[in-house]
């Protein structure tokens, strides 16, 4: 990465910290996001009503996550579950509702497209990475979508091209650019890095 | 800036202090298409000071053979209302710039709650009329005096039915603003247009219940005061000039033949910023647009609305 260079599309994460004004509190989590949460009850147990829903395969926070959490803790074994109890509360949360969600990158996204369509704006979502840099990626030849790249350059799952993996994220897709890399000279690849771990 | 000639086209007197204006282009061509909640800068000639002032259009954004202003005639202003309940008659030739927009409906949102308190109802008569071509839900809640003072309550009643609601002082009927926007679907936007007391209520109140700034809209153009007289120096247009206590800086600039940038002249948009290189004495700052600390350091003005006292202040302009 070039020194000093800045690519506005690439999101920038946060730790969670809750927002004094609200009428609800929404956390997602998972995984290592589950320490995050710990955190942020650390900051305090908020006035308003919380709903935690934590998605836990290879971490284990959800014991120490009951014993913080006053209620509205709802422990789930997957994403898929995860986006499912999500999907089911929605409809009954107003306007005051703040969100915040914790996890790798492509799970940060794939909740936020869900919260999208209930009409929470992905600005508003307060975001913090977790677990892993892998990287989600489209292919801008065949639009196919790839994810857990943890190399600067990976295998499109569509059309099988060797794929750059550069900055340019989309809000839309929830995935970075891919741009094929052997397009002037076929075969001749640079050396493949993990630097998305 | 390129301005427009238009002419009076009708005067209507809508409530005892509302006026409505129609202008249609002098050479009676079509006028520029605008979208809901813009506004337009009528210049007017107050015995050779020319007073600039912004007014919503009221119209609909998908006609433009005519734009339609109000205005509500204030007493102890500049003059600028007064002149043109009193003075502005049909036919009469004015100048006005293209629409500028400072209030647009949020484009995502999913549901629109407006708010208006007695002319604040302006910015909304365009947006409904976008409003309604979106199909798009929205409530309207439009406070007022009494029932001789609410303008186009009638006609609004027509064209909204339901999604109109009336609050009238004089009937103790109040609108409840917790209430409101305590119990709104996700995706709710709220826009205010009014007196100041109901904008900041309305802002704090959103602000209070945990809705995100991005969701909360409000127009409010402040008149220029009047003030004591005070003088200007430019530095690089070399030139020094009076402010009168009817004009405001902004006015008394381009009465210089001076381009100044400006979009509201009403101390929200920040686009006539200037910096302040100099200054013996004290800013008198009127504007909502820079910060407490940015006005205390005396480094910015907005010479829209905003007067200085002293002997010296010199303008990077
Ligand atoms: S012109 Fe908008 S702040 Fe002065």
């Amino acid at each position: 990465m070039e020194r000093g260079y800045w690519i506005k599309s690439k999101p920038v994460y946060n730790a969670l910290v809750w927002h004094e004004k609200a009428t609800a509190h929404l956390v997602l989590a998972q995984n290592q996001g589950g320490l995050a949460v710990l955190k942020l009850f650390q900051q305090m147990q908020p006035q308003q009503p919380v709903t935690v829903i934590y998605a836990q395969h290879d971490t284990d926070y959800a014991k120490t996550l009951k014993k913080v959490v006053p209620d509205g803790l709802d422990v789930v074994s997957s994403e898929q579950e995860l986006l499912v109890s999500l999907k089911n509360i929605m409809p009954s949360m107003r306007m005051g509702l703040r969100v915040y969600v914790a996890g790798s990158e492509g799970f940060i996204w794939s909740v936020a497209e869900v919260l999208k369509t209930f009409g929470v704006e992905e600005a508003d979502i307060m975001k913090e990475l977790t677990d892993t840099l892998a990287r989600t990626i489209y292919c801008v030849h065949c639009k196919a979508i790839t994810h857990n790249i943890t190399t600067n350059i990976g295998k499109c799952s569509g059309c099988a091209r060797m794929l750059f993996v550069r900055d340019h994220f989309s809000r839309h897709l929830g995935a970075y650019m891919g741009l094929m890399i052997d397009a002037e000279s076929p075969g001749e690849l640079p050396e493949i890095e993990e630097i998305y771990p | 800036m390129t301005m427009i000639n238009v002419k009076v086209a009708a005067i209507e007197q809508v409530t005892p202090l509302v006026k409505h204006f129609t202008f249609v282009k002098e050479d009676g061509s079509s006028l520029p298409a605008f979208s809901g909640g813009s506004h337009v800068v009528v210049s007017i000639d107050i015995g050779g000071r020319v007073h600039r002032n912004p007014y919503s259009l009221m119209g609909s954004p998908m006609e433009n053979e005519a734009y339609h202003i109000s205005v509500r005639r204030q007493e102890n202003s500049r003059g600028g209302s007064v002149f043109m309940h009193e003075n502005v008659t049909v036919g009469m030739p004015l100048k006005i710039t293209y629409p500028m927009n400072l209030f647009s409906l949020a484009k995502k949102g999913r549901k629109h709650i407006l708010i208006a308190g007695g002319i604040g109802i302006t910015p909304f008569m365009s947006q409904i009329a976008d409003l309604k071509r979106m199909g798009a839900n929205y409530e309207l809640h439009y406070a007022f005096r009494s029932p001789e003072h609410g303008a186009f309550a009638a006609q609004l009643k027509e064209s909204c039915g339901d999604h109109l609601h009336c609050y009238i002082d004089s009937n103790a009927t109040r609108l409840d603003l917790q209430a409101l926007l305590s119990d709104q679907p996700l995706g709710t936007h709220v826009y205010v247009c009014g007196p100041s007391a109901m904008v900041v209520a309305t802002l704090e109140t959103a602000r209070n219940l945990g809705w995100p700034e991005n969701h909360i809209h409000s127009e409010q153009f402040l008149s220029p005061p009047i003030g004591e007289p005070f003088k200007i120096q430019l530095a690089r247009s070399n030139v020094e000039i009076q402010v009168s206590a009817e004009m405001s800086m902004l006015e008394a600039i381009e009465a210089a033949g001076v381009e100044a940038d400006f979009l509201c002249r009403g101390g929200v948009c920040g686009r006539c910023e200037l910096d302040v290189l100099e200054t013996d004495g004290a800013l008198l700052h009127n504007d909502h647009f820079l910060t407490d600390s940015e006005k205390a350091s005396c480094k910015k003005i907005m010479p829209c609305v905003s007067r200085a006292k002293g002997e010296r202040l010199v303008l990077d302009l």
